[in-house]
């Protein structure tokens, strides 16, 4: 197979490398060849990041060429609509809907609404629009937003990897006491997407 | 649970990026000793090692800089033992003195050294290629193009090493370093060596005599290797048969792999490039009718196959620049260029808010530079904001003297026309025209606020302070006949929170003070707000660059801002140097107690090594003063208005001094309860527009916190004129 191409868009501190990681190990432990790239460095809060995710029987380099990635997982929606270039197609963007303001007051550019970055994802993509603050919150804790949003990213048709594989991957990052909460984020992430 | 690093099961995956990969490989050749400075993006290598170093008797630390890396990596591998030192690209040059000779004395156990170069700067000063510093060194290198080779390189590094008795470079780029990838793991070696030194080789004493001739026996050595270049298993050819052979080495080749149809073309993998392997060359070329070479940054593949007389579509002709990193969006394009492959569609531009990065939320350097700037600290007013209603003078002229009277306010109201409002008052200027022509001595700086204090008793009313304020923000009280000027109430100026209009605010200045800069977190400094950091050279260079500065005769006051672990890196010297030629500089050191930027690695200060064990705390204060430095100040960053007058006094302070900013950094202690903005708040925008904490935002003219960013250090409580910032129940 091509290899498959997810781009993971958000903020410094949000967990965007961690989340790819366990992406690449689930398809590992599927067979697959994984490759990602991503920046560490620099400010270690509050910049954008991105990291690039590839796998299939054989990958041949980390990055993503622009235009060509099958998905966005994005955990910030300025950050989702600023990856918009790297996706194909017809593609597809998962968007956890938190708007984290630049501090833009201070560059001198006028911050857009988030109703109009949203318009951007929609006029490009199918957009999956997934409250993950909204299933953290009701799991009582903030920090498995991005479980959520792998239990998402799980859903779509196109990933190959299997939900076990998934889990089985998020099991063997985490400690013994974080695992069932986030088992049970991953969850309702991908009960969001599969309902949808 | 077992670090991937330890794991002993031969042949399976791991998902490892090019400095964990690099660490397995060194791990599985039994590496005994390894040493390293941390460095984007080289950090991993030794982060991985230390994390197992107990468990597989490994020594492993982070050394001070460098060159002590390198050297303890040396002396390791004299006694016997396979050793590494890693690091950034531009550590090596700080290591230089000791590789360069150690190409002569050679090594005996194998030592790697292994390089993490950085095209694009993602977080460096310069874009060095470190294949030219094998060259000049006469190291040989190996050059890593994804993380298995990292790992299949590092372990055979050891191995050519003890063949040629040299230290050999492995070479990484971001990209291989940072990216991660399915990697198989090999076997434990597990060599047993005794550690034991010949003290009486002379090969090891590098005086003149001994010196040349083992720069002969270095000659012997690297033909020696070229021959090992020219068999190593990681130059290696795929022949499809095609016309157009295509060369490549490090991430570039796999680019071009990835955008091309591969059983099209024939390929040439180089992976120990130096010495060249001209061989294997001149055999590929024989094979193909047109050579195409994908390198990054500087065009050493090309120029070595050039010299071997063969032509080649290199980076001119390719279109393809030395300046950053290559993509497989730049590869394309190049190869679209030769109609080799298809053109990529050119993507929509999209048009969006960047969000640079920034210090954290909670960071104690941006409490100092907000300190810093506010120094010459002034009542400023947003003309766009004042309506002229003149209620700030009768708040001044009643605070002060219990009267309305704006005759005897000490801020102005003016109207100019129809629509220009302003309110003037002192601006603060740094050479101060007023005290220099005041002929009684009458007027001051306070250290405490900056502002300029009347002696009542000395001042005659001669007016000639006021002749010399460009800004007519002196007058003469008119009763008294003393001059009167702003005095920003102490420090907090009331008209500001009164203005009915929010037009009035505090204001600093990042351009009032030469301050030279250094490595690390704190460079973010250079932008806005804060605007403060004017210089960023290398490692410790800062305080050199301010000595420097005061030597040509500046008038500015020069300061010199360096992080805790910089200091410790490079800065000692400079700071001895500006005692002993008496440079009258202040070295701010922004004490963290941890290399924060590189992620948190302990420091000489922490009281802990790479392997958790417990050190001697090493105290700055102890250094500053053991070097001769007598005014040493600590503050408390988040103390902005002490650290402020700290930073006043050592402005009148002339000889070599430091103040040391002391707070750990933020993401390494419990957050505070989270701030939160109350109704008082007018939309000032001060907590943005000056202090810049990205928590922080201002949407609909007011701002707003985000409590899941906030660290709770409650500096903006401090900052806000309003008092309109507070800690939140929770």
């Amino acid at each position: 197979m091509k290899s498959l191409d997810i781009v993971f868009s958000g903020v410094g501190g949000q967990g965007v490398v961690v989340l790819s990681d366990i992406y690449c190990e689930a398809a590992m432990l599927d067979g697959f060849d994984a490759a990602k790239a991503e920046i560490h460095g620099m400010a270690q809060r509050g910049g954008s990041i991105v990291a690039y995710a590839r796998i299939g029987d054989k990958v041949q380099s980390p990055l993503i060429e622009t235009g060509k990635a099958d998905a966005i997982v994005g955990f910030e929606i300025l950050e989702t609509a600023r990856a918009l270039p790297m996706l194909k197609k017809n593609g597809t963007v998962i968007v956890n809907m938190k708007y984290i303001p630049p501090s833009c007051a201070t560059v001198g550019v006028k911050p857009k609404k988030t109703e109009e970055l949203l318009e951007m994802l929609r006029a490009k993509a199918k957009v999956y629009e997934v409250d993950g603050i909204g299933i953290a919150q009701q799991l009582g804790n903030l920090l498995v937003v991005n479980t959520v949003l792998l239990g998402a990213l799980s859903a779509l048709p196109q990933i190959p990897v299997k939900a076990d594989s998934f889990k089985q991957a998020i099991a063997g990052r985490l400690k013994e006491k974080y695992i069932n909460l986030n088992l049970k984020a991953f969850q309702l992430g991908r009960e969001s997407v599969l309902k949808s | 649970m077992t670090s991937k690093i330890a794991v002993d099961k031969p042949g399976s995956f791991a998902l490892l990026n090019g400095d964990e990969a690099v660490a397995r490989g060194a791990v599985e050749a039994t590496v005994k000793v390894a040493a390293s400075y941390p460095g984007t993006p080289a950090t991993e290598i030794l982060e991985a090692i230390a994390e197992v170093a107990k468990e597989l008797d490994i020594y492993a630390e982070w050394s001070v800089n460098e060159i002590v890396a390198v050297e303890v990596a040396a002396g390791a591998s004299m006694a016997g033992v396979r050793s590494m030192a890693s690091m950034k690209h531009v550590g090596l040059n700080v290591a230089a003195d000791a590789a360069m000779t150690l190409a002569y004395t050679g090594v005996e156990g194998g030592m790697v050294i292994a390089v993490c170069d950085d095209p694009a700067l993602h977080s460096s000063q310069n874009e060095q290629d470190t294949r030219y510093f094998a060259v000049h060194a006469k190291l040989p290198l190996l050059d890593a193009g994804n993380p298995q080779e990292a790992h299949d390189m590092a372990k055979e590094a050891f191995e050519i090493s003890e063949k040629l008795h040299l230290p050999v470079i492995l070479r990484l780029t971001t990209r291989v370093a940072h990216g991660k990838a399915k990697v198989k793991l090999g076997d434990f070696q597990r060599l047993k060596r005794k550690p034991e030194f010949d003290k009486v080789g002379s090969k090891w004493v590098m005086v003149p005599s001994n010196a040349i001739r083992q720069h002969r026996v270095l000659e012997v050595k690297m033909a020696e290797a070229k021959t090992l270049a020219n068999h190593s298993k990681f130059n290696f050819i795929e022949d499809n048969g095609s016309d157009i052979g295509i060369i490549g080495s490090g991430v570039g080749y796999y680019y071009a792999r990835s955008v091309l149809d591969t059983k099209k073309f024939s390929w040439l993998k180089l992976g120990f490039v130096y010495p060249f392997p001209q061989e294997i060359v001149k055999r590929f070329a024989l094979k193909v009718k047109k050579l195409i070479v994908i390198e990054e940054l500087r065009p050493y593949l090309e120029e070595n196959i050039q010299r071997l007389g063969l032509r080649v579509i290199g980076k001119d002709q390719l279109g393809l620049e030395e300046i950053g990193e290559l993509t497989p969006d730049s590869v394309r394009k190049a190869l679209a260029s030769r109609k080799l492959t298809e053109k990529a569609e050119e993507p929509e531009l999209v048009k969006l808010p960047p969000r640079p990065p920034a210090l954290c939320p909670g960071c104690p350097h941006r409490a100092f530079y907000y300190a810093l700037n506010m120094v010459n600290q002034h009542i400023e007013c947003d003309n766009d904001k004042c309506v002229g209603c003149d209620i700030c003078e009768y708040v001044c002229s009643f605070e002060k003297e219990k009267v309305f009277n704006p005759l005897k306010s000490r801020i102005r109201s003016i109207r100019i026309g129809q629509t220009f409002n302003t309110a003037v008052t002192c601006k603060a200027c740094i050479d101060t025209p007023c005290i220099t022509a005041c002929p009684e001595d009458a007027l001051a700086v306070s250290s405490k606020t900056g502002a300029i204090i009347v002696d009542e008793e000395k001042c005659k009313g001669c007016d000639w302070c006021i002749e010399a304020c460009k800004y007519g923000a002196i007058t003469l009280h008119p009763t008294s006949h003393k001059a009167i000027v702003c005095d920003m109430c102490g420090g907090d100026p009331k008209c500001i929170p009164l203005c009915p209009e929010s037009a009035l605010s505090l204001t600093g200045k990042s351009d009032d003070k030469i301050i030279t800069g250094d490595i690390g977190c704190y460079t973010l400094g250079v932008l806005p707000p804060i605007n403060s950091v004017q210089t960023c050279l290398c490692m410790g260079g800062g305080i050199g660059q301010a000595a420097g500065m005061v030597h040509a005769g500046v008038k500015d006051k020069v300061f010199a801002v360096i992080g805790d672990s910089t200091f410790f890196h490079a800065g000692m010297p400079g700071l001895l140097n500006a005692v002993y030629n008496k440079a009258n500089v202040c070295v701010i050191i922004l004490d963290n107690s941890v290399v924060a930027m590189t992620g948190h690695q302990p420091t000489p200060g922490s009281g802990k090594t790479a392997m958790g064990t417990d050190a001697k705390i090493v105290r700055l204060q102890d250094i500053a003063k053991g070097v001769g430095i007598e005014k040493i100040v600590t503050v408390d960053p988040y103390n902005i208005k002490g650290t402020t007058q700290a930073i006043r006094e050592i402005m009148e302070y002339n000889a070599p001094s430091v103040i040391i900013s002391q707070r750990a950094c933020p993401l390494l202690v419990e957050r505070g309860k989270p701030r939160e903005v109350t109704d008082k708040c007018n939309g000032c925008g001060v907590c943005v527009k000056a202090f810049g904490c990205p928590a922080i935002a201002l949407s609909n003219e007011r701002a707003e916190i985000d409590t899941t960013l906030c660290y709770g250090c409650g500096v903006c409580q401090t900052v806000c004129p309003f008092e309109a910032i507070k800690e939140t129940e929770k």
